[in-house]
């Protein structure tokens, strides 16, 4: 690369670093303002010391937790059967991958209310529509995850030698195809995970304890304690996806033919 | 005895027919291969066999049992494919040992059969490798371990040699050969490369447009095209058009030279218009002196292939090639000369309309 091409690609990157961590650094100086003229960790004692934090942040692990599972179950079923059985739906299946970034989540979550408030389907209060409503928030990024990792292999081939070998479908899945897009399946998880860790609407309405209206709260009843909350759930979160990557990654196969 | 068994086979895509009345049987550890041109169906009937595709009608039986209608994993049949398909989560050693795992077999068995794959495919000292880290011959090899671990009733063949770079193929293809004799197994070989059918398999299915052209050895096969097409797919062969000038003597007229055939000509009249074919090798040079079909010619081109020098000559207004074996003596012709080429009354072939 020449020397110009190579500081454009300096500067581009510095910029975009900045842009991502001064408003982070600025959050982060603005939460040990706590006390007048000295810099503290006081606000971060307050959050710590609040009962709520801890209940609404673990709630929102368990719900993403429970999100990723059932992404997991739906989608990577739905992908593999529209690549190997009808490839022709793919783009009708993208499209409606597409809905929530089409539909604002107020919108989704009155419609929820509204449907599974009354029988027969009187489910509203049960946890289990925030955590599929969360699934159906998370698909676009989950389902093309996993639809880009089976991209990567050649799901067809594998799936007809696993059958040649007496391999039922279900022995396919989950030894053949999920091991070999476990990294594509990890970036959805992450995305899924970031996404139910700072969710408002859907809990706030659904009214479940969850980290997103817990910050909401906050942010109406003090100053400082907000900035911190947020830097922390920053660091729990990306911890959060560290130990899901650990547990989740192991050896990776690799895809690439012989040579 | 009869081992596979495929009765008015035929398959329809979208009213498109793709494979049409296909009958074969195939005896216990015969090697078969299918070879014709892209799209003339001997995947499909290949992919039928291995469950895949499900006829649109007609009948298939392995040991006598209808598998017709039966599921992939219900056949017992091994499948090699051509992009080798090893699972890539997979060492070499799980990837041969699948199968068995799926038919839950004990650990003990599992690990005996995987080392005698190991030792038939020579890869011993890759058992703990992955498939990425495997050349392309190689990994081919475990996929045939693979699909030999579980004894499979038939082994298909799906142009497993097509990715592979051409010394690679044909070293593969003869190991391939000489494991299936060995075995014992029953195996249908799928390619369009008519040098590897002829060169692997007892029979050959020559096939065209969904259906059988012909089916015979290799040495049926390539000397005796029963078809205008056989003669033209398998191996490089003249073709020309010509009048019966004497049914009863096999005497042929193209444009004015006279071509005299060992065939029998009964059934055509004086007159009738037929095709006829020569194979290149099957020409020399008259000094080497026949009786019959001694033919005027130019030499128009000449083409140094290694062992064989080809040369293009013009009999009447028709080219024919003609092989000859290499020789660093042979002293070759210019291009204009005048000669004389000749050819035996039996290698002149009238095809079937």
């Amino acid at each position: 690369m020449k020397r110009g091409g190579l500081l454009w690609s300096w500067l581009w990157m510095i910029l975009g670093i900045l842009y991502f961590f001064l408003p982070l650094l600025a959050t982060f100086m603005f939460s040990l303002k706590a006390l007048k003229g000295v810099y503290s960790f006081k606000a971060y004692q307050n959050v710590f010391a609040d009962p709520k934090f801890v209940t609404s942040f673990s709630s929102s692990v368990f719900w993403a937790i429970l999100t990723i599972i059932l992404g997991i179950i739906v989608f990577v079923p739905t992908a593999y059967w529209v690549r190997l059985k009808v490839p022709q739906l793919r783009s009708a299946v993208e499209l409606i991958t597409l809905i929530p970034f089409v539909v604002p989540a107020i919108v989704y979550v009155f419609g929820l209310v509204r449907t599974y408030s009354h029988p027969p389907l009187l489910i509203v209060n049960s946890p289990g529509l925030l955590v599929a409503g969360y699934t159906i928030l998370s698909m676009p990024y989950m389902y093309r995850a996993i639809d880009t990792g089976l991209r990567a292999i050649d799901v067809q081939t594998l799936t007809e030698a696993a059958q040649s070998l007496g391999a039922g479908w279900g022995t396919i899945l989950f030894r053949v195809i999920l091991p070999n897009i476990r990294v594509s399946i990890l970036s959805g998880a992450f995305l899924s995970f970031a996404i139910v860790l700072g969710e408002y609407t859907l809990a706030q309405y659904l009214a479940k304890p969850a980290f997103g209206p817990y910050i909401g709260l906050l942010i109406q009843n003090k100053a400082y304690e907000p900035a911190a909350a947020t830097i922390i759930s920053f660091a729990l979160t990306w911890a959060a996806m560290g130990i899901l990557d650990l547990i989740g990654r192991g050896r990776q196969p690799q895809l690439v033919g012989g040579h | 005895m009869t081992h596979l068994t495929l009765s008015n086979v035929s398959k329809e895509f979208s009213g498109t027919t793709v494979v049409q009345d296909f009958n074969l049987d195939v005896n216990k550890g015969e090697f078969v291969s299918f070879l014709g041109p892209s799209g003339c169906g001997k995947t499909t009937t290949l992919r039928m066999i291995a469950g895949f595709e499900i006829p649109t009608a007609g009948l298939i039986t392995i040991n006598g049992e209808d598998i017709t209608n039966n599921a992939p994993n219900q056949r017992n049949v091994g499948m090699i494919f051509q992009a080798y398909a090893l699972f890539p989560n997979m060492t070499v050693a799980q990837n041969i040992g699948f199968g068995l795992r799926i038919r839950k077999e004990s650990e003990s068995v599992i690990k005996d059969r995987v080392a005698e794959m190991l030792s038939l495919i020579h890869l011993e000292s890759k058992a703990g490798s992955y498939p990425y880290q495997l050349s392309g011959g190689q990994q081919q090899r475990v996929a045939l371990g693979r699909a030999l671990a579980n004894q499979p009733q038939v082994l298909l063949l799906d142009e497993p040699l097509s990715a592979l770079d051409a010394k690679i193929r044909v070293q593969l293809r003869s190991e391939i050969r000489a494991i299936q004799k060995k075995m014992g197994i029953t195996a249908i070989f799928v390619t369009h490369d008519q040098e590897e059918a002829l060169s692997i398999s007892d029979r050959i299915v020559v096939m065209y447009e969904g259906k059988i052209e012909q089916v015979g050895s290799p040495f049926e096969v390539y000397n005796f095209p029963k078809t205008a097409f056989v003669a033209n797919f398998v191996g490089t062969l003249n073709t020309a058009a010509a009048e019966v000038i004497d049914p009863l003597k096999g005497i042929l007229s193209m444009d004015g030279v006279q071509f005299v055939s060992a065939e029998n000509l009964q059934v055509k009249k004086k007159g009738d218009a037929v095709k006829f074919s020569i194979r290149p090798e099957r020409f020399s040079f008259a000094s080497e002196v026949k009786k019959e079909n001694v033919l005027d010619c130019t030499i128009e081109n000449i083409t140094f292939l290694g062992s064989v020098v080809r040369i293009r000559v013009k009999i009447g207004n028709t080219k024919f090639n003609m092989d000859t074996f290499n020789n660093p003596f042979l002293e070759l012709p210019k291009i204009g000369d005048k000669d004389q080429v000749t050819c035996s009354r039996e290698a002149v072939l009238v095809l079937d309309d």
